[in-house]
């Protein structure tokens, strides 16, 4: 008889049962993650309070971000603008790899996890956001801030079988500077250049710089940091990240094009000229602004 | 005034709002033209861009929020987030709570006995 245990497959709850991570504390609790209740429909609100204050966001509460997530017509809030109100407060928003194990690192390195779960069926969806705190690998077990409670014991089985219809769907909330504990190199660096394009310039910088201490080489990483050096006035700290980003993307026309321009505001002419030229001799799809880049820089040599 | 004259000139609204936030300065080219070329997408024109952005802004303001509201929250997004949103506001998941306790303690005690 096939048990009905035996037709739900829980394959990493079961991984975790048969190779436990050893390099891992056996158990981590973050007991200084506050408590906010998840009324109503604002688990989504709820659920970011907690980890923004856990980032050091003393003042979030669900008032304060309910105008940034949620949506009366759905009532609920969406997964993109989970991450999108994280950027607008100024921290780094980054959806985990989908694996438990790596919950459970960041919860190792200190860090809550938001949780997207479906609580009903797949084809009545009821999603339900949660916020993961600490786990018990000998009891195999998550220790989760939900809905009304503070504290709550769940089973890594239970856990993965909500979890397991929002693609495993999971988010931190970081300071700018930190990087996540389980970062994988493009992914951190596209998280990054989403807090910059949201605005929060100084802060990406501070990621930025964390990026390329640990992947010096990134290209995102180096277009970015000068990019918002340029925009903050700091032009000596813009071209060299420019000129390292040239240097170690070569075929790079964004990096030629964009340390032509810096050169030039910094009145070295013949520099930018040349490295203008090399953006339009790289081509591809910037062949336009790179052109215009060389045109305005040729212009201004010709003024006496 | 029609529902549909007042959608219109919101979304219109929208459009104009919008602008164009994420150029760096005129001639440098923005970190996102980076990512979309790490990504290996094709490199998107600015206006498409900002189409579904607009889109998207006015899908939120039918769903309740304001013309502000609406700009600011797309302004934070991703294009690759927006593109997932256009169209999908609607059947994407939202995260709410509430209703679903009582699913939860009766599929929890069922699951409870079959993982256990």
């Amino acid at each position: 008889m096939c048990s009905l245990g035996g037709c739900i497959s829980l394959p990493q709850s079961e991984a975790l049962r048969e190779n436990p991570p050893k390099d891992l504390p056996p158990r981590v609790e973050l007991t200084q993650v506050p408590f906010h209740t998840q009324d109503g429909f604002l688990c989504g609100p709820a659920s970011l309070a907690m980890v923004f204050n856990a980032a050091g966001i003393a003042s979030a509460n669900v008032e304060s971000v309910s105008p940034l997530v949620y949506l009366p017509g759905r009532e609920g809030s969406l997964q993109a603008e989970m991450l999108g109100a994280t950027r607008r407060v100024g921290l780094l928003a980054y959806p985990l790899a989908p694996k438990m194990e790596d919950v459970l690192r960041e919860i190792a390195a200190g860090r809550p996890v938001v949780v997207l779960l479906n609580l009903a069926f797949k084809l009545i969806p009821v999603w339900h956001y949660a916020v993961v705190v600490g786990y018990d690998l000998e009891k195999r077990e998550v220790i989760v801030r939900s809905a009304k409670k503070a504290r709550d014991d769940w089973s890594f089985g239970f856990l993965e079988y909500f979890w397991q219809e929002s693609g495993y769907w999971s988010m931190l909330a970081l300071p700018p500077g930190q990087l996540p504990a389980t970062a994988r190199e493009a992914d951190t660096a596209v998280a990054i250049a989403a807090l910059e394009q949201a605005g929060r310039r100084a802060e990406a910088r501070e990621s930025y710089r964390a990026l390329l201490e640990r992947w010096p080489d990134n290209l995102i990483g180096l277009i970015g940091l000068g990019n918002v050096e340029y925009s903050l006035k700091n032009l000596p700290a813009s071209e060299r990240a420019f000129r390292k980003a040239s240097e170690a993307h070569p075929k790079s026309a964004v990096a030629f094009n964009n340390l032509a321009h810096v050169l030039a505001e910094l009145g070295r002419l013949a520099d930018a000229e040349a490295a203008a030229r090399a953006a339009v001799a790289i081509g591809g799809p910037t062949l336009p602004e790179a052109r215009n880049t060389l045109d305005a820089i040729l212009a201004r040599r010709k003024k006496p | 005034m029609s529902m549909s004259f007042v959608r219109l000139i919101s979304r219109l609204l929208v459009v104009c709002l919008i602008g164009l936030p994420f150029q760096v300065s005129a001639g440098m080219i923005g970190t996102d033209q980076a990512v979309s070329a790490a990504q290996a997408q094709a490199a998107r024109a600015l206006v498409g861009s900002q189409i579904s952005r607009a889109d998207v802004a006015g899908q939120l303001q039918s769903l309740g929020l304001t013309p502000q509201a609406a700009k600011d929250r797309v302004a934070a997004l991703t294009d690759s987030e927006v593109a997932t949103l256009a169209g999908q506001i609607q059947s994407l998941p939202a995260g709410a709570d509430g209703t679903a306790l009582v699913v939860i303690i009766l599929i929890g005690v069922l699951i409870w006995w079959l993982v256990k």
